[in-house]
């Protein structure tokens, strides 16, 4: 395994070992730790799930302007953006399930579903472009499987399962592939904006919660789905893939113009929706602003949100980034991060208004709390485990998979 | 009312209504109404179907308070119902919302999609089960919701209503034994009135088409079968 | 049926519909309640049984229902008038009723919680020997072992001998004691001191024998030994007290039985007994401890002073409807005068945030502008006695244009003797034997007492207030000089005229300035008080009574009714009326007064010293002030009895029990009572009958466990704003959580019964046991005497049975069985209660059970635009009794009518001015409709809508003060300025308590509510047998600021006294709000 996936295996292993006593205790005790309430009754694992779902999308769109649109600058990465959406996508749906109050249950999406619930849409669009993705996965790294198949070795006894006996190599079956992959890629992209865009939809639709309820906000998750996406697959090819830094030089380059760009578009759309709430003070509109903006949680929105996720970056990939891979890749580092703030943002400044003024002094039990959450040792073991797994099947890829470009080449 | 009451049950289900006016002028903020809900449905902590708002307003010795006694309003249009992805949220022929516990998952969509506030996540949470010398017989009693026996199982949390979300039902159980809801019959300034909307003879149809009536974010097209008498 | 009432308003007022129910009950009986596939077994009449709330003291009706023997559910009673409005029939067939709910308050929806409360007593609980009281180190010990040690006392504690009952109960002939009794009465009435020491020395020769027994021979007055037990309660209904009277009183023979009254609302009962003493045999007697409340169904107007209607009084149930349904009717107008904006204040017409202390100022200005205006209501003041107000067609009278006698000070003192005006001859004439005296009238007329005089048309006529014959109509306004016989002046004034110049001390503007409110209020208030005729009412409470001006601010209000004469009209001025259950009135079935074989009659100074005048003791000593105040004008001075035992004064005691009180939390600077209670050597043994280990128990020797108010038996009576006859009945529901013990040979679960039995049976006590109620007929199990019970108020008031109910049919058997197929024999035998009532009566038993008591019919209650259950005699506008009681402290008398005095005042008269050393806010306290007392914070349900409590400031105060909602302040006073509760166990509890400013306060005033602040209760560790029992930090929340309240500079270790009234004081502590 190359040095760095094996650093990537172990940070995994480490965070899924902290989180494991908040995931056991998850499972025994169901909800009875949290720190969210029934006021409050998304929060941190939702946060994280729509991270990891931007990032999924983000990376995929990205994916697709090599398979979609053939952009030969970006061909060499475009395996590693593929497998990045899928661990993203992964990831995503675990941090889901575990927030469902009966996992259990979860199939009854597919037995019963709410056809008027975003929410159910979009689980089977996940399950769609779960489908898709790997599929495109396949295709795209056939003919290394079909490579790495001969000789000996634990590796190349995978690769041959992995052909599925599918071992042609020849020019009609090569450019049929290309055709295959060019078909799903560009199905993925129209799945991918609307299941984005639905996860955006769920928000959205709640006309209980003004902060959520506006056309923008699907917009807005798509741009900066695609600016997360972009920061994480910039930071992994620089900073991950075995001395990504040199051989990607251009490939980072070119993804960090990209990412500020979409940066760029994102901060507008933050300022203009906190312009107009402020300005026109109403409750449910202002609060969550305000709450955001000067509430005890104002730092997750300057620091990590604005500072990390949008202006730093932007800032760095103007000066510095615009020659340096290196500078590049820290930028989209710090993004990567940063956008966590964002997230945050999205989901837990929608409860910050009462539906009813004066509902929060009505009744005080626990998980009966309006304005006050932070999150529990559960609900952050839990976390940690998620994004440990994510890591440990994203080493495991760097590691098995030929998702480098000389493994693309070869 | 009672006549009402079995009036209205006398009727074929897809014709009854059943609805609620709340005379705000009539309302003490006792809270008499929430707590015989959390005794009628044996809630837990955390758990609540109606809750009293009391507010102050004016300055002194201009002084006015006003109480809000929000179950839930059983909309006709309901936005809990449309989001829940399982359908285990839905609206009865007689217009009550009612939640299926053993088909929800616990998304919660239907509690941040409610405009009111009124629904509740349960989180397997006691009063007395590990806090006090001993378990009181009242915390883990089944209630009889929906007509059936639901009984919480301390450290259970796959044992639905545990990890499920929980709503006002507007009694259904007394309502089907020719009983008014708990909080009704418990009001104590006998501030709210319940009945079919359906039935133009019924006290609560009368009272809902009052001028005084008004209905919670009307704006909202939700639709509420819960009106306030101003 | 609709029973939103609407429908009944359409119909009078009076005559409820209670056609519509039948109607409507009949539509129900057609309808087969059983909805399809619907599992709700508590819906079944089987099910339920009907009793009584205690979570407060309303007393609503409840229907309890059950599940597998456990209560699950609590109801409210529809039988009852506390919880439906109108109430169903009492005929209404039980399976009827079954699906139909009255209203109860978000306590009784949450009572089960305390009965299961996880923290109850379930065993004798002893003070751990070898460790102090209030340590709560504590063992268990068998029933037999705790009855043993408190009857035969020993060195129980490591701690020297204690006198165990046996030695106390001195005296046990009852011929003795009464002789005893009689003859210190002979010594009390003798007024020349030489002679009351001769007589004193006669006592001694003549009951030489027992002289040991008597705590001082040279006192005699103090009483025998007996006395030094004493048994003090806080909630005590019917059944119970007569048990606990029977074993202390009649049984053991101590006078020292006293309740809590002063604390609650003690001058609104004193004041109401002064003002209804009678005029009998030419003095005045028979004043009742009672009091009045409005008819709120049918008032138009009602001034509500110091009562917290929506909130705390009795009750919310019972009273709030009759509101709301007035207000929407348009039928009713009311003010709320309160320095704080109640719920109730949130409805009024108009609210009067007075300055505390000032209520008297508000009525004598109101009373001043009614005169001065001549709206008051002239003929019903002018009748002079029984016959005019007949005649004039009004239920009572007053004593307004009775002559009253002025001293040269100018003080109006005793009423005019007709004799005394030569109006009438005192004669001495033989009959039967007997020398008498008798007075005569110029045509001959004789009476054995002395007539009264009044002016008809400026000329003095005798006449006799009683007489219902001839009335007699006189002049309202009278100042002038009569001569006697032998031509002295006798400057005279009618009661009426004393009152007008009582109002007169000030202007309606210095009331209004003293009051802190705008003249305007005062005259409006006047004008619409005398604007509805007699459907106006005053209704009035604690804030009024717990003052140190509290008697004369309850007198002042119902003076001020008085005036517009509304008493026992509809929408006027009501009393409560209950059915007898101790067969006096019919002596049967069962005449359960006199079933009390060998039966003591008490006699002697009580340690309260109540009812008796220090000047006619023998203790008198013409140095005023007395060492302690002393209380001829009222009863159960709870704030009295532990000082003044910690005081000895006026003697030692040696034991004493406490019943379902506790004084530490609930008196006003409560914890002086701490460093009595737990000093062995003031009260050698403490026995406390608890449901757990509360703030006062805990420093008791003994705990024996009670039974929850759903696991026993009273019969808890009625309020006075219930217009209807009635006698609720509180019974066995579930089976008790207490251990079960052996007594008499029976099984029984541990108890206040038990253990009185217990106690009775080691002792031997004649009026208990297998003669307990005659011969043949035992005392040996609670049934023995509240069945009996029942059965009298089955059998009713007539002795021909004519007020009988009706037999309970054979449906209404069966359920009654089969809702009480779960209670253990020990509680429930069919046969066993059968065979007690007997067979006719059984039946009527069973009726009066299933439905929880027993009900007056909505209609019956009114007659035309009366009540039916009236008063219906003599209300004092001026108070002889009361004008010829001198004080204790100051050696003058008090003031006989209406009239406004400054507080505070300590117990000596002088005012109180901690103001200027800075204590710049008024201390006063409230009732938040979700808790009672010390009982409720172990209802976790309640805790939800208010977790803790506030310390509320005027907004604009907290901003002077610096202080945000939610800042924790600490509440400290003159006494107190550490500003914590001093366990006296080397714990300290401070009184701190979260900030809210709101905008509905009187600037000036911080209020607290009361409830929360526990130390015991649950609230915190306690160790039993060694094991440690954790406390629950959700029970010790909030401030209970008790503590911080003004303790009187003269009596040291006591709070603030109203020292005519006893009431213990609340609402005049001027304390500092200091943030932490
Ligand atoms: N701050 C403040 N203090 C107040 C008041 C206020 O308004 N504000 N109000 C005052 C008034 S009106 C009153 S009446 C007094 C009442 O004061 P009290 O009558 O002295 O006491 P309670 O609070 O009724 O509590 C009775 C105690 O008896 C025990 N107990 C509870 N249930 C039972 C039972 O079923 N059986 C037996 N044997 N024991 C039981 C518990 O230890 C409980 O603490 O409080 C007064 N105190
Ligand atoms: N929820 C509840 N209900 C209860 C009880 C309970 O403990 N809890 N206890 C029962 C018992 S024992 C009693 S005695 C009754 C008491 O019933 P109430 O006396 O009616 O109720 P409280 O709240 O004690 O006090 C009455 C009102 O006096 C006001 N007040 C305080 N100080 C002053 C003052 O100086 N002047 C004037 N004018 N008003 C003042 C308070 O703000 C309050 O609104 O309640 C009974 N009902
Ligand atoms: S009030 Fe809320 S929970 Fe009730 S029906 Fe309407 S949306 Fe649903
Ligand atoms: S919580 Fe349950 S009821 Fe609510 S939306 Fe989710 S599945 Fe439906
Ligand atoms: S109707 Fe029943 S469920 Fe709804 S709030 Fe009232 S008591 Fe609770
Ligand atoms: S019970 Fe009635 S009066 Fe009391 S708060 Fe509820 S609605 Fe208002
Ligand atoms: S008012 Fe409430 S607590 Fe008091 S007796 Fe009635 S129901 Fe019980
Ligand atoms: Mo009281």
């Amino acid at each position: 395994m190359g040095k760095r996936a094996l650093v990537i295996a172990i940070a995994g292993g480490i965070l899924l070992a902290i989180g494991l006593p908040g995931l056991i205790n998850r499972l025994t005790q169901g909800m009875l730790n949290v720190g969210w309430s029934t006021p409050i009754p998304w929060a941190m694992w939702l946060a994280f799930y729509i991270y990891f779902i931007g990032l999924s999308a983000g990376a995929f769109l990205i994916s697709s302007l090599v398979y979609v649109f053939g952009m030969k600058r970006f061909e060499r990465i475009g395996r590693l953006a593929l497998f990045i959406a899928l661990v993203s996508l992964l990831t995503a749906l675990l941090f889901v399930w575990l927030d469902l109050g009966h996992m259990e249950r979860f199939f009854f999406v597919f037995l019963h579903p709410g056809i008027t619930s975003p929410l159910a849409w979009i689980v089977w669009l996940y399950t769609l472009y779960l489908i898709l993705l790997t599929a495109e996965i396949w295709f795209v790294m056939r003919p290394s499987f079909v490579h790495g198949a001969e000789g000996r070795g634990g590796k190349a006894r995978l690769y041959r399962l992995l052909t599925f006996g599918v071992r042609d190599l020849s020019p009609r079956a090569m450019e049929r592939d290309r055709k295959v992959v060019w078909v799903l890629a560009t199905i993925g992209i129209p799945l991918a904006i609307a299941f984005h865009g639905g996860t955006g939809a769920v928000f959205a639709v709640t006309i209980a919660r003004a902060y959520w309820y506006s056309g923008l906000f699907p917009i807005m998750f798509l741009v900066s789905a695609l600016a997360s996406g972009g920061a994480l697959l910039t930071t992994v090819v620089a900073f991950i893939v075995p001395n990504g830094l040199g051989e990607y030089q251009e490939e980072v380059i070119g993804l960090g113009r990209l990412l500020a760009l979409l940066l760029f578009v994102d901060f507008l759309m933050e300022i203009a929706e906190i312009l107009v709430s402020l300005y026109g003070t109403v409750p449910a509109h202002f609060i969550p602003i305000y709450e955001q903006l000067f509430g005890p949680n104002w730092w997750i929105f300057w620091i990590l949100g604005m500072g990390m996720g949008l202006v730093g970056p932007m800032l760095i990939l103007t000066f510095p980034g615009r020659k340096s891979a290196f500078w590049t890749g820290v930028a989209a580092l710090i993004a990567t991060i940063g956008f966590i703030g964002i997230r945050w943002n999205i989901v837990l400044p929608g409860f910050a208004a009462e539906e009813l003024p004066g509902i929060g002094r009505a009744f005080m039990e626990p998980h009966w709390v309006y304005r006050f959450y932070s999150p529990t040792w559960v609900e952050w073991g839990v976390t940690f485990f998620c994004i440990g797994i994510g890591a440990l099947i994203l080493a495991l890829g760097l590691w098995l998979l030929p998702l480098r470009a000389e493994e693309a080449r070869a | 009312m009672y006549e009402d009451l079995q009036r209205a049950l006398k009727k074929p289900i897809h014709q009854r209504h059943w609805g609620m006016v709340i005379d705000t002028r009539k309302c003490v903020g006792c809270n008499a109404c929430t707590i015989a809900c959390k005794a009628e449905n044996k809630l837990p902590p955390g758990v609540v179907y109606n809750v009293v708002i009391d507010e102050e307003f004016g300055t002194y010795p201009n002084v006015a308070r006003r109480f809000i006694s929000r179950p839930c309003l059983q909309c006709q249009n309901p936005p809990c119902v449309r989001v829940c992805p399982v359908r285990a949220t839905y609206k009865r022929a007689d217009g009550i919302v009612v939640v299926d516990y053993d088909d929800c998952i616990g998304c919660r969509y239907c509690i941040s999609a409610c405009p009111y506030g009124a629904r509740s996540f349960d989180f397997g949470t006691f009063y007395t089960a590990g806090q006090t010398p001993e378990v009181a017989p009242w915390d883990v009693m089944p209630s009889f919701e929906y007509g059936e026996e639901v009984q919480r199982e301390p450290g259970n949390p796959w044992r639905s209503p545990i990890g499920n979300a929980r709503k006002c039902h507007f009694c259904i159980h007394r309502l089907e034994k020719g009983m008014l809801p708990a909080c009704v019959t418990t009001c104590i300034g006998q501030a709210r009135i319940f009945g079919d909307l359906n039935d133009p003879e019924s006290l609560v149809a009368q009272m809902a088409a009052s001028p005084r009536a008004i209905r919670l974010k009307e704006e909202l097209g939700t639709e509420p079968s819960v009106y306030y008498l101003l | 049926m609709k029973l939103t009432r609407r429908e009944f308003l359409t119909l009078s007022a009076f005559v409820g519909g209670t056609a519509l129910f039948h109607q409507a009950m009949n539509v129900l009986a057609k309808i087969d309640p059983d909805g399809g596939g619907i599992y709700y077994p508590l819906a079944e009449p089987g099910n339920v049984i009907y009793t009584v709330c205690q979570q407060c003291n309303t007393q609503c009706g409840i229907k309890v229902r059950l599940l597998d023997g456990v209560a699950a559910k609590i109801d409210g009673n529809p039988y009852s008038p506390w919880n439906l409005y109108p109430h169903l029939p009492y005929q209404t067939p039980l399976r009827e009723v079954a699906p139909i709910d009255g209203y109860i308050c978000p306590k009784g929806q949450a009572s089960i919680q305390t009965t299961y409360d996880p923290y109850r007593v379930r065993t004798v609980l002893k003070r751990k020997p070898g460790t102090q009281r209030g340590e709560n180190q504590w063992i268990t010990i068998p029933f037999e072992q705790a009855i043993r040690e408190i009857v035969e006392g020993g060195d129980l504690f490591g701690e020297g001998h204690v006198q165990g009952l046996r030695e106390l109960w001195a005296i046990r002939d009852p011929k003795v004691m009464k002789a005893m009794g009689d003859f210190v009465k002979k010594i009390w009435a003798e007024k020349d001191p030489e002679k009351k020491k001769g007589l004193v020395e006669e006592f001694k020769a003549q009951f030489a024998d027992y002289l040991d027994a008597m705590i001082d021979p040279d006192h005699p007055d103090l009483g025998p030994k007996n006395n030094q037990i004493v048994l003090m309660w806080g909630r005590l209904k019917g059944g119970r007290s007569d048990l606990l009277h029977r074993f202390f009183g009649s049984g053991l023979g101590t006078v020292n039985r006293h309740g809590h009254t002063t604390v609650c609302q003690g001058s609104l009962y004193f004041g109401s007994k002064a003002l209804s003493e009678q005029f009998v045999d030419g003095k005045f007697s028979g004043g009742a401890k009672f009091y009045w409340q409005a008819d709120l169904g049918n008032s138009e107007f009602v001034i509500f002073v110091g009562a917290n209607l929506y909130e705390g009084n009795y009750g919310p149930p019972l009273r709030v409807v009759k509101i709301t349904e007035g207000l929407t009717e348009g039928r009713l107008k009311y003010a709320v005068i309160d320095p704080r904006f109640s719920k109730m204040a949130s409805r009024a017409w108009k609210w009067v945030p007075n300055r505390p202390g000032t209520e008297a100022a508000i009525a004598m200005g109101l009373i001043r502008w009614i005169i001065e205006n001549g709206r008051y209501d002239e003929t019903f003041l002018r009748n002079a006695n029984t016959a005019a107000a007949k005649a004039a067609g009004e239920p009572t009278w007053t004593n307004a244009v009775w002559l009253v006698k002025i001293g040269e000070d100018g003080t109006p003192g005793a009423f005019l003797r007709a004799a005394e005006v030569g109006l009438t001859t005192k004669q001495e004439v033989e009959k039967e034997g007997k020398k008498v005296t008798v007075y005569v009238t110029p045509d001959g007329k004789e009476y054995a007492y002395d007539l009264l005089v009044t002016m008809v048309e400026g000329k003095p006529v005798a006449f006799d207030p009683n007489d219902a014959e001839n009335g007699v109509v006189g002049d309202l306004f009278v100042d002038t000089t009569l001569r006697s016989p032998d031509g002295k002046s006798i400057p005279v004034k009618s009661g009426m005229q004393v009152l007008k110049e009582s109002a007169e001390k000030m202007t309606i503007e210095e009331y209004a300035a003293e009051a802190g409110i705008r003249p305007e209020d005062i005259v409006e208030l006047a004008r619409e008080f005398t604007s509805h005729g007699k459907r106006a009412a005053v209704d009035i409470h604690r804030g009024v009574s717990q003052h140190t001006n509290g008697f004369y601010n309850v007198v002042a209000w119902f003076t001020l009714s008085l005036l517009i004469g509304n008493y026992d009209w509809a929408g006027g001025m009501i009393k409560a009326t209950t059915y007898d259950y101790l067969g006096s009135k019919t002596k049967g079935p069962f005449d359960l007064g006199t079933m009390n074989p060998g039966a003591l009659s008490p006699f002697g100074i009580s340690i309260i010293r109540h009812e008796v005048k220090w000047q006619d003791t023998t203790l008198y000593d013409g140095q005023y002030p007395a060492k302690r105040n002393w209380y001829p004008l009222s009863s159960d001075v709870y704030q009295e009895i532990i000082p003044s035992i910690g005081d000895a004064y006026p003697y030692p005691v040696k034991m004493l029990f406490i019943y379902m009180g506790t004084p530490v939390y609930s008196l006003p600077a409560g914890n002086t009572n701490i460093e009595v209670l737990k000093d062995p050597r003031k009260i050698p043994l403490i026995v406390a009958s608890d449901i757990i280990v509360g703030e006062t128990s805990m420093y008791a020797d003994y705990i024996f466990p009670d039974f929850s108010y759903l696991e026993r038996w009273e019969f808890v009576g009625s309020h006075p704003s219930v217009a209807w006859k009635v006698q609720p009945v509180r019974q066995p529901v579930i089976p008790p959580l207490t251990e079960m013990v052996k007594v008499y040979g029976q099984e029984m679960p541990l108890s206040l019964e038990a253990m009185l039995l217990g106690l009775a049976e080691a002792l031997g006590l004649p009026n208990f046991g297998p003669n307990g109620l005659g011969e043949g007929v035992p005392l040996t199990h609670p049934d023995d005497l509240y069945l009996r019970m029942v059965a009298n108020l089955a059998f009713g008031e007539k002795e021909d049975g004519s007020d009988a109910v009706p037999d309970a049919d054979d449906d209404e058997v069966r359920l009654f069985l089969e809702a009480r197929r779960h209670l253990p024999r020990s509680v429930f035998d069919p046969d066993r209660w059968k065979a007690i009532v007997g067979e006719d009566l059984w039946r009527k038993v069973v009726y009066v059970l299933n439905r929880g008591g027993r009900f007056q019919e909505f209609a019956k209650a009114y007659v035309g635009a009366q009540v039916k259950n009236k008063y219906g005699k003599l209300v004092n506008l001026y108070q002889e009794k009361t004008a010829t009681t001198k004080s204790a402290m100051t050696g003058k008398p008090y003031f006989g009518c209406a009239t406004y005095i400054p507080a505070p005042q300590d117990v000596l008269g002088n005012p109180l001015e901690d103001e200027k050393a800075g204590y710049d806010l008024v201390l006063i306290t409230y009732r938040e409709i979700f808790h009672t007392k010390s009982r409720t914070i172990s209802n976790y349900w309640l805790l939800g809508v208010a977790p803790e409590n506030y310390v509320l400031l005027n907004a604009q105060d907290a901003a002077r003060l610096g202080l945000t909602d939610g800042d924790s302040v600490k509440v400290v006073s003159p006494d107190n300025p550490e500003g914590v509760w001093d366990l006296g166990n080397g714990q300290k509890k401070p009184m701190v308590g979260k900030v809210k400013g709101v905008q509905g306060l009187r600037p000036g005033v911080v209020a607290f509510s009361l409830g929360h602040g526990h130390w015991a209760y649950g609230a915190s560790d306690i160790v039993i047998d060694g094991q440690v029992v954790k406390g629950d930090p959700r029970r010790a929340t909030g401030v209970h600021a008790n503590a911080a309240m003004r303790v009187d500079p003269y009596l040291k270790n006591t709070c603030l006294v109203d020292p005519v009234g006893g009431s213990a004081v609340f609402y005049d502590t001027r304390v500092k709000v200091v943030k932490v």
